[in-house]
């Protein structure tokens, strides 16, 4: 059963529409990933659904109800996170619990909350005390503690460092396993990768594409890549005469083959019959950062580019 | 309910961590009549100029609207506008509580505040100045809350529309000091000429000192004092909450 339906959504802002007829449904104890550029239109579209926007056109059911008709039922049942929101300075952790606890009549035992996302010791700490990783925690744990059925998580990792980031994604895991139904937006792919079991790809307000993660990188290819540095000089030709093997080309000492299908198999046994050896060998599989490149047209020059300005 | 009295509990305890609020919310207005009182010389003497009484008497209704203006004016709008730049007005719109509780307690907790100075200045003014407790104790309290009604209305209104903090602080300031002229702070009211007397009553701070002191020796405060607070609060309050911004 879908918990989330939304069909044909739109959003203008100034004669822009930031969200152009996107529709997707969430089904109940999935994790559903939001990806894209900046300006993709990503938070207008989980904001809507949040009910903290009015819809230009399409329509938004979330557990079979209006966010914005059933203002507060849709806020008892879906815990949200909000990019760019944060707490008051001087609040304690556990303040802030209470007090959001305060506001839901089912909520969660906040201690427990606290204690299963790593912040039990922090109870009595400031908010302006704590790092960047146990702040977002803490708003993960806001977003939990009324029992909520769905719980939206907008760049939850957006800032935080390698460690901090892996420590949510452990949050996001335990939540995951706790049948809760997860709408993550990021940047990451690594991320999306990693939590969601389904990913919808947004671009300019559309959506280029939803699919698992395995199913996003099959379309772009099964290429694969080696590069390695052979012991002994091997003609590119003999290289070339493999079925397997789509093109061959020279970085330096080393050889860089792309292939589809059982090229890894196929070179390293034509090494093996030279008695070649591939040294610093290294294969590199299409991810889900390629796909997500490819579906939303940006390549490597044009995001420099961006950044740059 | 429940939320909003875990919302003012949450609140005044932030409030209290706040130095700076709490000194100049709280212990500012009977300090200042103290050091008048003890530092001003004949502060404490029948005064020529005030047909007799002492500019104690005087002052300590002053000093009350200061306290308010205080807290109404410098204190309140930063702390709203610190709330809508921080996201944290917006991150209550997810939740079942709508982020006007949240104002209301901060209404509650700057009152609450003030009521609390109030008693401090009232208890100086009378254990070392020897000023009467106020003599028409309920026109006494209607006045001062009509005071708080008028000027955290203004407050709010500042909130409301000020877009960050420094913008609230501004704005706040602005308005804070020329407000505290005509309430008679440099100039006591009763030496201010007719038509600065006349400006300062329709100012609700002016009005506010008048009322108090009025009530606090004996004499029904004017209606035009009291209703020219009545239509500051009642009228910039509600263009306050129609005006208010939650993002």
């Amino acid at each position: 059963m879908a918990i989330i339906e939304v069909s044909d959504l739109s959003k203008t802002y100034d004669g822009i529409a930031v969200v152009d007829g996107v529709s997707f449904s969430v089904e109940a104890g999935e994790t559903f990933g939001i990806v894209g550029p900046n300006g993709a239109g990503k938070t207008t579209t989980v904001e809507s659904v949040e009910g903290l926007r009015q819809p230009d056109g399409g329509s938004i059911e979330v557990l079979g109800l209006d966010p914005v008709q059933d203002r507060f039922e849709i806020t008892q049942r879906v815990g949200a996170q909000l990019q760019e929101s944060r707490l008051q300075d001087k609040i304690k952790v556990g303040e802030a619990l209470e007090l959001y606890a305060s506001f839901y009549r089912d909520p969660a035992d906040w201690h427990k909350l606290l204690d299963r996302l790593g912040l039990g010791g922090k109870v009595n700490s400031k908010y302006a005390s704590l790092s960047g990783g146990q702040k977002q925690r803490l708003a993960v744990a806001l977003a939990l503690v009324g029992s909520p059925e769905v719980a939206i998580l907008d760049e939850l990792t957006t800032g935080l460092d390698p460690a901090a980031r892996r420590s949510v994604w452990e949050t996001i895991e335990q939540i995951k396993a706790s049948g809760v139904t997860v709408v993550l937006v990021t940047h990451f792919m690594e991320e999306a990768e990693r939590l969601c079991d389904r990913i919808m790809v947004m671009d300019r307000g559309r959506v280029v594409a939803t699919d698992s993660p395995a199913g996003l990188i099959g379309r772009v290819g099964s290429e694969q890549r080696l590069r390695f540095r052979p012991s002994e000089p091997v003609a590119d030709e003999d290289f070339m005469a493999l079925p397997e093997v789509v093109s061959v080309a020279h970085d330096g000492s080393q050889i860089v083959i792309t292939g589809t299908g059982n090229v890894v198999h196929a070179v390293t046994a034509l090494l093996a019959r030279r008695r070649v050896i591939a040294e610093e060998l290294r294969i590199e599989q299409s991810n889900l950062e390629d796909a997500y490149l490819a579906l939303t047209n940006q390549d490597a020059t044009s995001i420099t580019a961006e950044e740059e300005n | 309910m429940a939320a909003t009295m875990q919302l003012t509990k949450v609140e005044s305890k932030l409030f209290v961590r706040d130095p700076i609020a709490l000194f100049f919310g709280l212990v500012f207005p009977g300090l200042l009549l103290l050091a008048l009182g003890l530092f001003y010389p004949g502060f404490d003497e029948p005064a020529a100029d005030l047909d007799g009484a002492r500019y104690i008497d005087v002052y300590a209704p002053i000093v009350l609207v200061l306290g308010l203006a205080t807290l109404g004016l410098v204190t309140l709008p930063p702390i709203l506008g610190t709330y809508r730049q921080f996201g944290i007005l917006r991150r209550l719109r997810t939740t079942p509580v709508h982020p006007a509780r949240l104002l209301t307690a901060q209404l509650v907790v700057h009152l609450g505040v003030a009521i609390v100075a109030a008693a401090i200045t009232i208890l100086i003014a009378k254990f070392v100045f020897d000023v009467p407790f106020p003599q028409s104790p309920l026109w006494f309290a209607l006045s001062f809350l009509l005071a708080a009604l008028s000027i955290f209305a203004i407050g709010l209104l500042v909130g409301a529309l000020a877009r960050t903090t420094v913008a609230a602080q501004a704005i706040g300031m602005g308005i804070y000091f020329p407000m505290l002229f005509f309430a008679g702070v440099w100039i006591p009211r009763s030496v201010m000429s007719d038509g600065l007397l006349t400006v300062s009553d329709l100012t609700p701070l002016g009005s506010a000192v008048q009322a108090l002191e009025d009530s606090w020796f004996g004499i029904t405060p004017s209606a035009t004092n009291l209703l020219v607070m009545l239509v500051y609060g009642v009228v910039l309050g509600a263009i306050a909450v129609r005006a208010f911004r939650w993002e």
